[in-house]
């Protein structure tokens, strides 16, 4: 629970991207396949992002909780699916 | 425990930074590790922990190798040279992520109390070094690394962190490195000097003056 809590913390600071980006392909193409493989190629630019940047230190607060950065990135990645599924089925019921 | 690091060989593009490096620590004894500026210390533990790849690298526990980084054994907590605690998150939330106990902390630092639901920014360089160096010293594990713990600590501070690894390290081994040489000194049982990629176990304090680490009378 306190690992899950930890990669929580970690993706607060993308909600909100995720979430427009989200909004974007809603209005565009409201499709979970194209959803889906943009989210993962977003993931992957963050991972990379994250490891070629200063902000590779903040990993360590996360592997002093044996969380791995693949760990981490794909847990992050699993919770933007499901928070990303849910908003595109409730934005087609509305459209 | 007995935690090796043998045989390490560290290069930054052709520059060979580390060779040949052992050092043994085990639990119950603080193991230093000195060295001037630029010498390798930081790297060498940001290899002991995971967080850094060389060339070559040996790691044993209890003469087992370990084919893993060590931070995925769960056995290690490493306080790095720079602040890693993300600088928004709540003190409250560290603390719950880490499994310690708040009110531990208070009796130890009172200063600390209005502090509980503050952000990780929003305290001075001292105070974020002295959280981190609680946490990792505090935190449940098997060994724990310490890349310069007293920087920018207060001196009575120091003091009670001293006090800390003394009583920590009954159960954990405990390997450090910082330039206040003084009191590495007085908290370590085990000192390496790394000097020229390698490093050398001091037996005698006087050998730190003999290659060059400490003045003449320093000591």
């Amino acid at each position: 629970m306190q690992r899950f809590l930890a990669i929580l913390a970690f993706y607060k600071p993308f909600v909100v991207w995720s979430f427009i980006v989200t909004a974007i392909i809603g209005f565009f193409n409201p499709h979970l396949v194209p959803a889906i493989i943009t989210k993962l190629f977003l993931t992957v630019f963050a991972w990379y992002f994250v490891s070629e940047t200063s902000n590779r230190r903040k990993l360590t607060f996360y592997k002093n909780l044996g969380i791995s950065p693949l760990k981490l990135f794909s847990a992050m990645f699993i919770v933007d699916c499901i928070l990303t599924i849910g908003f595109l089925i409730i934005f087609k019921e509305f459209t | 425990m007995i935690f090796e690091l043998d045989n390490v060989e560290l290069y930054f593009k052709n520059k060979r930074i580390l060779n040949g490096i052992y050092l043994k620590a085990e639990t119950g004894k603080v193991t230093a590790i000195l060295g001037i500026n630029g010498c390798g210390k930081s790297s060498l533990l940001n290899i002991a922990f995971g967080n850094l790849k060389p060339k070559y690298m040996l790691i044993r526990l209890d003469n087992k190798p370990l084919l893993k980084p060590l931070y995925k054994t769960k056995l290690v907590k490493y306080l790095s040279q720079y602040n890693f605690i993300p600088n928004g998150m709540k003190l409250s939330l560290v603390f719950n992520l880490y499994n310690i106990d708040w009110d531990n902390f208070i009796k130890d630092f009172d200063s600390f109390s209005e502090y509980k639901h503050a952000r990780f920014r929003g305290l001075s360089g001292g105070e974020r070094r002295l959280v981190e160096t609680y946490i990792i010293l505090k935190a449940k594990s098997e060994i724990v690394i310490l890349d310069e713990p007293f920087s920018h600590l207060a001196p009575l501070h120091i003091e009670r962190v001293k006090q800390l690894i003394t009583e920590e390290k009954e159960q954990k081994i405990i390997i450090i490195s910082d330039h206040m040489y003084r009191h590495i000194i007085d908290s370590s049982d085990t000192i390496y000097l790394l000097q020229n990629g390698t490093t050398k176990k001091i037996e005698q304090l006087t050998e730190l003056e003999d290659y060059k680490y400490l003045s003449e009378e320093s000591l």
